[in-house]
């Protein structure tokens, strides 16, 4: 593939909050306060004027109804000025990601070279909602004019109106099929013949890898440390899902959630509901050269794919083909990959569909199979089950980890990867700068 | 409609004043400008009030006039009362109460009129000026920013002279009244509508146009005033002898603390509840013969001449060179540098307070959304505006990149070694050339600081006082080689932070902590020479200090007294030998306030922890008997003055005038007294020179005056 400077996006630094568990230390946060935090923390310090940043993109699956255009919320808040436009991107679990695939496409299109990109989620903020019974219970009374009309009205309360819908579950489900998020992932298990001993044994290796990377410090790289509503007086600094005593015994234990009899997946070897943001500062090569900043890395490559959203984890399998092509390289060029860990099951699902001939086959239109993905090159510092996925800021955060990696390493090629809820994958291809 | 062709008025008495344009259009509508239209400020002086006389009674003979409205010389500006060099002019009560009941009469000439009169209202509303827009009978204000309505009089040690506490009671009722007369409250506008002192608040552009609206509305209905009456609980505290209520709570206020220095509030409570007792007339002579009582008390001359003051320190920002800063770092998460940031904050400012440590960088951010929290639950502040504050302080452990930044302020430990390297390191991370280097040392030498930096004319010393958010002086401190434009910046931005700057010479001590130095080290030596602390704070509470000095100790700490001590102690050996209290304090680990107690509890109620170190230090030394209260007066107060005086003389200082503020606005000295020149002046200087010198004899050498007291004691 032809490189041009003008055309391929440099990220040029990034830094995210702390992980931080759903109704723990992050909880008093809104979105907005996470993402203002990163946006501002990125500012100071690249000292890049915001001025002229020439859009802020910033993912959010579940945005609160007082900050719907949370991306616009944070740019003011965070001091950029009111000039420069802002825009809320959803693609459910790939969010994040997609700030940077817009932006990516914006400069391809000619529109802008500076973005100021992320994700954020604060899931402890998901509401509950009135059920429909209770809003028309609601309607009526606010229609009812005369006493009795209103006393007739009232008489058709009902306590069991007051049952909410929760509006995490329901977002969790999958509404064509019924699913939800952790059925698809029993489907993809039961695809490919992977048991519960695989799934907890990865799980475990997650929270190994992750507690590592956190004793050695590679996180605090990317983390901006910060305080949070209501009182503001903890020191938030570190990512608190890890657990550095976690065994394989503790997870043998855990009882399936979504299937209950016959199911494999538990909490232990699923994703945790977490509240963070990531963002990150990027613009065209050329602009990043023009003003003396060293990116971390380059964009090459990226794609978009859909498949059955009843087994939506092997999303990344069907986005990886096309972002490779576009990159130009192979397979088996990638020295890192990060595939968001939304099941033990999903990822390890993607794992064998890589390997699998059958699957290129039969659902991408190739020849052969994609590849062999050495746990070697996946997910190195852990992923999701050890750090949690607060939805859209995870893809910002895959990105922004396989960046710093690759430096770390000095290594050249990197794929960050996630399934969508809906039956998507994404993918981009990183280029070490 | 509403263009102000004006035409010659043949029936009007000589050439309408310049000062005050009137114009009536072919509506009969009379515009009267309280001022030029290029007159930015405008006050009541003596000429004015004249010239608005005339203009009033030129209306009330024209014909035409169908109706008046008042309005400011331009936007953003109706009137900012009395002038106040007239208010320092008058010695004698006769003169004051003429000169209230002349400013009186002449408004009172709106109100003589058959013609409705509106006021439409700008900009400052205050004093004079309010007392103006109660005479006339619908008031219409503007959101303008700079709008303020009020009767801050009291404020200057006088009552309202000119009708306003009598009309202002009657409009809004007693309680409402009490509460803004009294502490000489400020309103912006949308409060002044809820409390009744305005009748509408409309958008800035359509002032004149609602005004006239106003008018047009009187006019049609053939009515002049607007009719308003109490309701509720101001009805009823106003209008029956409930009123006593009212009045009791207020003169219970006026009976604490300090206010027992202030006579005018005391007289305004007694004329608001007049305005309700007396026929109006007997109410306007009342307050006419008691703003004349107040205008020649030395009280007001006091609180007159620091006004004054702090008008001059506000033009220290308006220096040549003086640049506005818009992106600043403060290094240091402590007490101070926290404080510092959230002000910075507060007054819309952005600030990345770096600490190397997580948890003092949280306290600081806690500390801030608690004091917002705080402002939140007062309604003086709204939720987004709180976020907005918060969202200004970012708190990180990482410098960041400095390329914005131009003001880089350190508050870290008072340790010349730390401070030199961290500016090394701002310089090494690309501080911008142009970016102020400020220091907030209280006891090192600025220049020091200055010594490895490229350009050391950059390097100011801008000294706040703890808390900063309450304390409102600051020391900008010039070093040898600071520039005159970084100065004037340090200054622009103690002004923008709402505070009083005074420029001082980078010397030990600087002016406030050296002027403190020999009060309270000599309250220490009355302490362990025999004096009870309750008996020490009383002299100086009694004198109109808000504190007394061993209450002050405590809360300073009595390590960090001990430190300043030593460095006083190095800079002046033979007068500012340290007292052995400081020291045995520190040991016993009785450090004040933050430690559980110094020679108070932590609430300043009852004894502390400090007593025990005390009474060993008294065995040892053998105590004598009691300090007498005029002792205690000599002791504690000479010597500061005398210190204050060698400021002078050493250029610390440039001028008496900074000598004055800084001592009101650093130590609390009386405000009343007008700083601590005009209070060594009614002393007398040879009594202080007399007294200090009988000290050093028998006392102690230390207190020998130094020769420009006795020089200028001799003049």
């Amino acid at each position: 593939m032809k490189r041009d400077p003008e055309r391929d996006l440099a990220i040029v630094a990034g830094w995210r909050t702390p992980f931080c568990k759903a109704q723990g230390p992050l909880q008093g946060a809104a979105a907005a306060d996470l993402a203002t935090h990163v946006f501002r923390e990125v500012l100071d310090r690249t000292g890049f004027p915001a001025a002229q940043i020439d859009e802020v993109i910033l993912g959010c699956a579940g945005p609160d109804a007082r900050e719907a255009n949370v991306a616009r919320v944070a740019a003011l808040r965070a001091g950029v000025p009111a000039a420069v436009p802002a825009v809320t991107v959803m693609r459910n679990c790939a969010s994040g990601m997609e700030s940077l695939l817009a932006a990516q496409q914006r400069l391809r299109a000619g529109d802008g070279r500076a973005f100021l990109i992320g994700g954020v989620e604060s899931m402890s903020n998901f509401p509950l909602l009135m059920g429909e019974r209770l809003v028309k219970f609601f309607t009526r009374l606010g229609k009812a004019r005369s006493l009795v009309a209103r006393l007739r009205a009232l008489a058709g309360f009902r306590f069991s109106a007051l049952k909410p819908r929760i509006a995490i579950v329901e977002g969790l489900t999958d509404p064509t099929t019924g699913l939800m998020m952790g059925h698809t992932a029993e489907n993809v298990a039961r695809l490919f013949g992977i048991d519960r001993m695989a799934m907890d044994r990865y799980a475990l290796e997650s929270h190994q890898r992750a507690a590592q990377a956190q004793r050695a410090g590679r996180f605090a790289q990317e983390i901006a440390p910060l305080t949070a509503a209501p009182r503001h007086d903890a020191w938030l600094a570190d990512d608190d899902g890890v657990r550095t005593e976690q065994t394989l015994e503790a997870l043998q234990r855990l009882r399936p959630v979504f299937d209950r009899r016959e199911g494999d997946v538990t909490v232990g070897n699923a994703c945790q509901v977490t509240d963070g943001a990531a963002a990150m500062l990027c613009m065209s090569e050329a602009m990043a050269q023009e003003q003396g900043l060293r990116p971390l890395a380059v964009v090459r490559g990226h794609a978009r794919a859909g498949l059955d959203p009843a087994v939506m984890g092997l999303g990344p399998v069907h986005a990886t083909p096309p972002a490779l092509a576009q990159a130009g390289i192979a397979f088996s060029d990638l020295d890192l990959v990060e595939i968001n860990e939304a099941f033990a099951a999903q990822v390890l699902g993607c794992q064998a569909a890589f390997a699998s001939a059958r699957y290129a086959q039969q659902h991408l239109g190739l020849s052969h199979a994609v590849g062999e993905l050495v746990p070697s090159k996946l997910n190195v510092n852990g992923g999701a089950i050890a750090l949690g996925h607060p939805i859209a800021a995870t893809g910002a955060r895959l990105v922004l980890t396989l960046a710093h990696e690759l430096r770390r390493r000095n290594l050249h090629w990197g794929l960050a990867t996630l399934c969508i809820g809906g039956g998507q994958g994404q993918a981009v291809v990183l280029e070490a700068a | 409609m509403n263009d102000t062709t004006s035409q010659p008025r043949n029936d009007a008495p000589a050439p309408p004043s310049a000062l005050v344009p009137c114009t009536v259009d072919a509506d009969g509508i009379a515009e009267v400008r309280l001022g030029r239209p290029d007159e930015t400020v405008v006050t009541l002086t003596r000429e004015r009030i004249l010239a608005l006389a005339d203009t009033f009674a030129a209306l009330a003979r024209d014909p035409r006039v169908r109706g008046v409205l008042i309005a400011g010389p331009c936007p953003g500006m109706f009137c900012a009362g009395a002038d106040i060099n007239l208010i320092a002019a008058i010695d004698t009560p006769a003169e004051g109460a003429a000169a209230a009941a002349q400013g009186r009469q002449t408004f009172q000439l709106l109100q003589q009129l058959k013609v409705p009169v509106v006021a439409a209202i700008e900009g400052p509303c205050v004093g004079g000026a309010l007392e103006l827009a109660l005479f006339c009978d619908v008031r219409v204000a503007s959101d303008h920013a700079a709008t303020q309505i009020g009767l801050p009089e009291v404020k200057l040690g006088i009552v309202p002279g000119f009708g306003g506490t009598q009309n202002l009671a009657r409009l809004v009722g007693l309680p409402t009244a009490l509460d803004l007369i009294l502490q000489g409250k400020l309103l912006k506008p949308k409060p002044a509508l809820k409390q009744g002192l305005i009748d509408r608040l409309v958008p800035s552009p359509r002032l004149l146009q609602a005004a006239r609206d106003e008018l047009q509305k009187q006019i049609a209905k053939g009515r002049k005033h607007r009719r308003r009456r109490l309701r509720g609980a101001a009805f009823w505290l106003s209008k029956t002898p409930l009123r006593a209520l009212a009045a009791r709570a207020a003169r219970k206020e006026l009976g604490k603390g300090q206010a027992r220095f202030y006579p005018a509030p005391k007289a305004a409570l007694e004329l608001c509840l007049q305005a309700f007792t007396l026929p109006p007339a007997q109410g306007f002579e009342a307050e006419a013969k008691a703003l004349g009582e107040m205008i020649a008390t030395p009280v007001s001359k006091g609180l007159t001449r620091l006004f004054f003051l702090t008008e001059r320190s506000k033009k220290l920002g308006k220096g040549d060179g003086a640049r506005n800063l818009t992106r600043t770092m403060v290094v240091g998460g402590g007490v101070m540098g926290a404080g510092i940031a959230g002000l910075l904050a507060q007054k819309g400012c952005p600030v990345r307070l770096c600490d190397v440590s997580g948890s003092a960088l949280a306290r600081a951010r806690a500390r801030l959304w608690q004091d917002l929290g705080k402002r939140l639950r007062r309604r003086n502040l709204e939720r987004h505006e709180a976020q907005a504050i918060l969202d200004r302080m970012a708190t990180a452990t990482e410098w960041g990149n400095l390329r914005g930044v131009d003001l880089w302020l350190e508050a870290v430990v008072e340790d010349l070694g730390v401070k030199q390297k961290l500016i090394a390191e701002a310089i090494a991370r690309g501080l911008p050339e142009h970016a102020l280097i400020a220091t907030n040392t209280s006891s090192l030498p600025v220049d020091k600081m200055a010594a490895n930096v490229p350009n050391p004319e950059r390097v100011v010393g801008i000294h706040f006082f703890n808390p900063p958010e309450k304390m409102p002086l600051i020391e900008v401190i010039r070093g040898p080689r600071t520039s005159d434009a970084a100065i004037a910046t340090a200054c622009k931005l103690a002004v923008r932070l709402g505070k009083f700057p005074i420029v001082v010479k980078d010397a030990p001590g600087f002016l406030v902590n050296r002027c403190l130095a020999p009060y309270l080290n000599e309250a220490a030596r009355l302490l362990v020479t025999g004096t009870d602390p309750e008996a020490i704070d009383q002299a100086m509470l009694d004198f109109g200090m808000p504190m007394g000095p061993c209450r002050l100790l405590d809360e300073i700490g009595y390590d960090v007294a001990a430190k300043v001590s030593d460095v006083m102690h190095k800079a002046f050996p033979e007068r500012m030998v340290p007292n052995p209290l400081f020291a045995a304090m520190v040991a016993a680990k009785a450090l004040g306030s933050k430690s559980g107690g110094g020679m108070f509890a932590v609430d300043g109620k009852g004894p502390g922890p400090g007593r025990k170190v005390l009474a060993t230090l008294r065995e040892q030394a053998g105590a004598g008997p009691t300090a007498s209260r005029s002792e205690l007066h000599t002791r504690l107060l000479y010597p500061m003055i005398d210190e204050a005086y060698r400021c002078l003389d050493e250029g610390i200082v440039a001028s008496e005038q900074d000598l004055d503020l800084g001592l009101v606005m650093g130590i609390g000295f009386p405000p009343f007294l007008g700083g601590i020149t005009p209070f060594a002046t009614r002393e007398g200087l040879q009594v202080i020179v007399t007294a200090l010198d009988s000290l050093a004899r028998t006392v102690d050498p230390r207190f020998a005056p130094a020769d420009g007291l006795r020089r200028r004691a001799v003049q």
